[in-house]
């Protein structure tokens, strides 16, 4: 059991918030990003990049990658952990092999294949590259859940019915809580994958920053698809930062 | 045409694209746990290079696929190089991690006991913390082996080897005849791959660790 918990990303060691360690990663994004200006700056455009590497069209797609990002990951909070509570339940314990060989084997269906498959059902567009996006990024969030829940000390919740709480109280005020860091190192797994899956997005027609890496594949436009392939690294770094201040600022106290 | 139709009428293309699949992910695996191996042994006893080693891995796994094989077309060119280099470097943080928690996760009294018994440095690690930790070690290659089969089959997007060139040949064809049936041969062949090397996986736990673990429960 614990070697298998390991896999997912069990909480990291909180580092001793010494302020100056948190501003590591942001100031490598700043520098490579600086870098990266200043490197195009050096190139020569021609039209063909001109039209792909402008302010106002790395924005855009920027902002649609985000977009996609936090609307998929809200709908994987949203299904997930539920359904994670759900399967924990002591009556339901039969299901947690299932779902832990799930979430295992459904690392390897391949992202594109669930994109493209869903463009089938529904088309090309956002809306599929959602559905391929939270399809993928639900068992790891669910996994945690059930995982967290199920960890924790049965003593504390036989003391916390030894005070009189009943079952909801003890699933909000001491499973829930004591699951927190767990579900948290879920969910920042998931968004860093759903930040690199996303660029997946544009095979189907969904935009973000995935559309300027393919374009200068297609175009034969390296300097397009670097700033594509830096700019979503720099996205998914960041992303992972904010997730480890989350992880801190959220755990409960005493723990 | 149906999809068993097509595959059997594909199955030269497909076998070998599976096999070639396979193949690219079981040489990523094999060179990452000859390295991830060697790096948890290294640093297990270091904090600060273990802290360093996994800090690195970490983020080099943060760095999403289509970005990595991209960024490495300048440098290996298309095709088997760079999809060979971008596996191996996804493959390191899980075997590094389950590899330096193994080793350091050996009971300190029966470390003791195999010192007490006159082993030296290297036969305790060879004979008692390698044998202890492998169930562990083993678990992270076969999490990492999991993954990369996954992530193989964006690789065929910059000419690697692979299944993947079936799903983006059913993507370009979007709406033409065989295109569906092409997008499910190579996910479902992806997924075939996986539970093979998952069986494949068990049968070596099964077969490797040491009788006193197995017959704790």
């Amino acid at each position: 059991m614990t070697a298998e918990t390991l896999t997912v990303g069990k909480p990291r060691n909180p580092v001793r918030a010494s302020g100056l360690r948190h501003l590591i990663t942001p100031a490598a994004i700043l520098i490579a990003l600086t870098a990266l200006y200043a490197w195009v700056g050096t190139l020569e455009l021609d039209s063909i990049e001109q039209r792909s590497l402008n302010a106002a069209v790395i924005l855009a797609k920027t902002v649609e990658h985000l977009r996609m990002t936090v609307i998929a990951t809200a709908l994987v909070v949203i299904i997930a952990i539920p359904l994670g509570i759900v399967a924990s339940r002591a009556k339901n314990r039969l299901v947690t092999p299932l779902i832990l060989t799930a979430g295992n084997l459904g690392q390897a269906v391949p992202c594109i294949g669930l994109l493209v498959l869903a463009t089938f059902v529904l088309g090309v567009g956002f809306q599929t590259a959602l559905v391929g996006l939270v399809a993928y990024a639900v068992l790891p969030v669910l996994r945690n859940t059930m995982v967290g829940l199920q960890q924790i000390d049965p003593a504390l919740i036989e003391a916390a019915r030894g005070m009189g709480m009943t079952k909801g109280q003890i699933l909000r005020r001491v499973e829930l809580k004591l699951a927190v860091p767990t579900i948290l190192a879920g969910l920042r797994t998931a968004l860093v994958l759903t930040v690199g899956v996303a660029t997946l997005g544009a095979f189907v027609a969904a935009g973000g920053l995935g559309e300027l890496i393919i374009n200068g594949l297609k175009l034969n436009r390296l300097p397009v698809t670097i700033v594509g392939g830096v700019l979503t690294a720099c996205i998914a770094f960041f992303i992972d930062w904010l997730g480890g201040l989350a992880e801190n600022l959220l755990k409960p106290r005493g723990m | 045409m149906t999809f068993s139709e097509y595959v059997v009428s594909r199955w030269d293309t497909l076998s070998l694209a599976a096999v070639e699949h396979a193949l690219v992910v079981a040489l990523a695996i094999a060179i990452a746990t000859a390295v991830g191996v060697g790096v948890g042994l290294l640093t297990y006893e270091r904090p600060k290079a273990r802290g360093a080693s996994l800090t690195v891995s970490a983020g080099i796994l943060t760095i999403p696929s289509l970005a990595l094989l991209t960024l490495l077309i300048p440098i290996t060119g298309l095709g088997w190089g760079s999809t060979l280099i971008a596996l191996t470097a996804y493959a390191f943080l899980p075997i590094i991690r389950n590899t330096v928690t193994g080793l350091s996760g050996v009971d300190a009294a029966t470390v003791e006991a195999g010192r007490g018994m006159g082993m030296g440095a290297v036969r305790l690690l060879l004979r008692l913390r390698l044998p202890l930790a492998w169930p562990l070690i083993l678990t992270g290659v076969r999490i990492s082996a999991q993954m990369l089969i996954g992530i193989a089959a964006i690789a065929a997007y910059v000419d690697g080897p692979g299944l993947g060139s079936q799903i983006f040949e059913g993507l370009s064809r979007l709406g033409s005849v065989n295109s569906l049936n092409a997008t499910l041969a190579g996910t479902l062949g992806i997924v075939i791959i996986a539970v093979l090397f998952d069986a494949f996986f068990s049968a070596v736990r099964h077969l490797t660790t040491p009788r006193g673990l197995r017959v704790r429960p």
